[in-house]
């Protein structure tokens, strides 16, 4: 039980910085995150649909970049925090090919009801931003 | 054998512009600052230059820089080619000019916007319009672009080969950081740095990580190089020219020299030591500091088995004896390197070796420096040189 | 449209504000351990209190739950939406909007408020309304509306338990003389070819066509790679080549982190093999962990395509 930790507010400062993760994306991540949330809109599966909106690929769908930016916070966070909302707003697609690196910050925190705000930007090396937005989470209380 | 040009040659100026990463000015400018600053040092006049010496990677036409400077007629202007092997190779060529007397008075100069303008980390894609286009063209659609993932390609067989481990980098990296803590040119200045921050730094290219390269810089540097007779009458007690080499071995390519038998060695490097003692008398045991080429820390153990300071495979030994520190054997790096001070691609090195030969390094040893070696970037054909203080 | 136009269409269109898109409807399943577990895999979430449930028994929890961002899956449509989906509401608006030019559409925010975890076993209850309409914008996208749909989920109880705002903006697609240009900067990146010249051409040809060849001295039957138009042996300018078998042993290796170049997919590792011919060779490891590469290891390559416009040796643990 102890392999995983998880973060209070004592831990944590208004400025720390999350850890950059990078994201491959792939056909494989596009296809399989708009099946794993049940998005079956043809563009986020059939390059046939997606090229006949102007874009050259598939592209990933916004419950698969939400489902990125909540993992994103509690890879950071641990398990027992508990994640109170995701904001986002959405800027260019993620398309086959791309690495999309999320970096994220802590930018509030209220100490009296445990919640830390985190803003996350997902940029990809080709369009630039993908997403950018806050996370709320609630950590336990410190020991 | 090589011709032996022993003492032909005397440094007398050295300059360097500040280092930055954004100059806002032209390279031009830059190269100008760096000259100007070196002739001020010797107590010179622009118009008493009248040959150059500088990288075929430098854009600054010596024809630019004499009308900015107000350099009058040029005898001699020569180019060397191959990025950083080049450093020690414009001292080569301003000695060459100047032991058969096509020019008295020689700058070597470079200036870049490293940084701010061309970055060598972008690697060769692009807009490469060079004749090695050809060569690049093996290595860049497997993603293999970069300086850092060439060297690294070298670093993990020798590391293979000899067992050396990142200790050993790290040293290297570490005790050069020291010194540019200690340099208030260098961009280390002030700066703490320790192993957890060395290991915890991001991965640019197994096993390469970021503190086991160089800085990206904007600058220049320029060194004045003169007869010995000419030397006598300076401002400045004069730095002279023991021996000068270059070399590029067999089957060698730019950076990817994959194809030979084995290639975790650098005998370019070698050769240029060989020729260097042979022509100087001198021998490992007569230097005292040393400026050694560090785009990467690996190079830097690799060069001092290829001068004889060590055998090969135990330069991780070597340095984690502390060799390299100020009260070591070989105190090396001593404005901080290129790891921590500017790239200026190798030449605010030879600017170093100098200061160290006059004793006015910042970083001095303590010990008397009679004779200080200065090296080129390696992987590539390079040289190196040896200083001493003028008879 | 005239003033009068604007204002008839303006009224159409606020009409739809506080319009229920979809009445409280239950879930088709309720939350399970099996569409969690899929979803964290491809999410790449490796969170204990997804799918781990002896850790999560003993967590203060007590047990699993879904993932938060899942809250909106479970309620989805499914694979019919392939085919068109039932008008409601939103897609009647939508239609407006077209009639009227604003073919454009662009989501542009989301947020998710969590009120309580949901764990396998619940069923989440999902309704949604028309929230509001902005007046006219001029954007960068050419003029037009956002409007907002709010979400509101609850479990099988009655609980709410969490909301979604969801912003779409509708827009007439401006007349872009830059088309072309845009197009182009919509290109996927590939890899960066090598450049072909007198002496490279005819390899990277027969790399295109799926082989690896070998330059040979016809004199002296030397072998060389990289290709040169002399032998350094016998200064034969003869020559031929033989295919390559495509097997070796790595000498050397490096995995790219950065910079990530576009047109690559990483992770990425190159290495100098030995091939079995002789000669050394430079290209990509593939197939297999990073970590598990090393020196010595005995690697078979194949040409294959990497991306849109490229064929390229990739060599696998053999």
């Amino acid at each position: 039980m102890s392999d995983y930790k998880t973060l209070t507010c004592a831990d944590v400062s208004i400025g720390d910085k999350l850890p950059p993760l990078d994201i491959d994306i792939t056909t494989g991540l596009v296809v399989c995150g708009a099946l794993a949330t049940r998005d079956f809109e043809p563009v986020h599966h059939s390059k046939a649909a997606a090229v006949a909106t102007g874009l050259p690929d598939v592209f990933m769908n916004i419950l698969t970049s939400q489902g990125l930016m909540t993992r994103y916070a509690t890879d950071w966070s641990g398990p027992e925090a508990v994640v109170k909302s995701v904001d986002l707003r959405l800027g260019a697609p993620n398309v086959p090919g791309m690495v999309m690196t999320m970096t994220g910050e802590v930018t509030a925190i209220d100490t009296g009801s445990g919640t830390v705000d985190i803003t996350v930007v997902g940029e990809n090396n080709i369009w630039g931003m993908h997403m950018q937005g806050s996370v709320q989470l609630a950590l336990p209380q410190g020991a | 054998m090589v011709a032996n040009v022993k003492d032909k040659a005397v440094i007398v100026g050295i300059g360097n512009t500040t280092f930055s990463k954004d100059s806002g000015v032209s390279e031009l400018s830059l190269a100008v600052q760096a000259i100007k600053a070196a002739i001020d040092d010797a107590g010179l006049k622009p118009s008493d230059i009248d040959g150059m010496a500088t990288f075929t990677m430098d854009t600054n036409d010596e024809i630019e820089v004499a009308r900015a400077l107000g350099v009058g007629e040029l005898t001699f202007y020569g180019r060397s080619h191959y990025g950083g092997g080049a450093a020690t190779s414009c001292l080569h060529q301003a000695t060459m000019a100047i032991a058969t007397g096509m020019a008295e008075t020689v700058v070597v100069y470079r200036a870049l916007n490293g940084r701010s303008g061309h970055r060598f980390s972008g690697g060769v894609a692009g807009d490469i319009t060079t004749a090695d286009a050809i060569h690049w063209g093996w290595y860049m659609p497997y993603g293999l672009l970069t300086p850092a993932s060439w060297v690294a390609m070298f670093t993990q067989r020798w590391m293979h080969n000899t067992g050396v481990t990142k200790d050993a980098l790290f040293e290297v990296a570490h005790s050069t950081r020291v010194y540019g803590a200690n340099n208030p040119a260098a961009f280390f200045y002030g700066r703490e740095f320790d192993r957890a921050e060395y290991d915890a730094a991001r991965m640019i290219a197994d096993p390469l990580q970021l503190f086991d390269c160089c800085q990206e810089s904007d600058g220049g540097s320029a060194v004045i190089v003169t007869t010995p007779e000419r030397a006598r009458d300076l401002r400045q007690p004069g730095v002279s020219v023991r021996g000068v080499a270059q070399c590029a071995a067999e089957d060698q390519e730019q950076m990817t020299s994959f194809y030979r038998e084995e290639f975790a060695g650098i005998p370019e490097m070698e050769t240029s030591a060989k020729n260097v003692y042979a022509m100087s008398g001198l021998s490992a045991d007569d230097i005292d500091a040393a400026v050694i080429y560090d785009a990467f820390s690996p190079i830097v153990l690799w060069q001092l088995e290829a001068w004889g300071f060590c055998g090969f495979g135990e330069s991780g030994d070597f340095v984690k004896d502390g060799a390299l520190r100020t009260d070591g054997r070989l105190p090396t790096n001593t404005h901080g390197g290129q790891l921590s001070e500017a790239y200026i691609h190798g030449v605010n090195g030879i600017v170093e070796a100098t200061r160290l030969v006059r004793g006015s390094s910042v970083n001095q040893p303590a010990k008397t420096v009679n004779h200080a070696l200065v090296t080129s970037g390696v992987g590539i054909p390079t040289g190196g040189a040896i200083l001493g203080k003028m008879d | 449209m005239t003033t009068e136009e604007l204002k008839a269409f303006e009224d159409e269109i606020y009409a739809y504000v506080g319009r229920e898109v979809c009445p409280p409807t239950p879930a088709k399943d309720d939350v399970n351990v099996a569409m969690i577990r899929q979803w964290a895999e491809i999410i790449g979430d490796t969170n204990p209190a997804y799918t781990d449930a002896d850790w999560a028994a003993n967590s203060a929890r007590g047990h699993t739950i879904a993932p938060p961002a899942m809250m909106y899956v479970w309620g989805q449509e499914g694979f019919a939406v392939t085919t068109g989906r039932a008008p409601d509401a939103q897609s009647d608006l939508v239609s407006l909007f077209n009639e009227h030019g604003y073919t454009g559409v662009l989501g542009t925010n989301v947020k998710q408020e969590y009120f309580k975890e949901v764990s396998p076993g619940d069923n989440v209850v999902m309704e949604m309304t028309i929230d509001n309409i902005s007046e006219r914008k001029t954007t960068g996208r050419g003029p037009g509306y956002f409007f907002e749909t709010l979400a509101t989920f609850s479990n099988q109880h009655g609980e709410k338990i969490g909301t979604q705002r969801f912003k779409v903006l509708k827009f007439i697609p401006q007349e872009q003389p830059a088309a072309v240009a845009s197009e182009e900067t919509l290109q996927v990146p590939t890899r960066i070819p090598s450049p072909r010249g007198h002496d490279n051409k005819w390899w990277w040809e027969a790399c295109d066509a799926g082989k690896v060849l070998i330059q040979r001295c016809k004199s002296c039957q030397t072998l060389r790679h990289p290709p040169r138009p002399m032998c350094g042996k016998c200064q034969s300018m003869e020559w031929d080549s033989i295919e390559s078998t495509l097997e070796g042993e790595i000498l050397s290796h490096t995995q790219l982190h950065h910079p990530k170049i576009p047109g690559y997919q990483y992770p990425l590792v190159c290495a100098v093999i030995k091939l079995s011919e002789g000669t050394n060779f430079v290209a990509n490891i593939v197939g297999c962990e990073p970590s598990d590469i090393h020196i010595g290891m005995k690697v078979k390559g194949a040409v294959e395509q990497v991306d849109e416009k490229t064929m390229l040796p990739q060599f696998y643990p053999a």
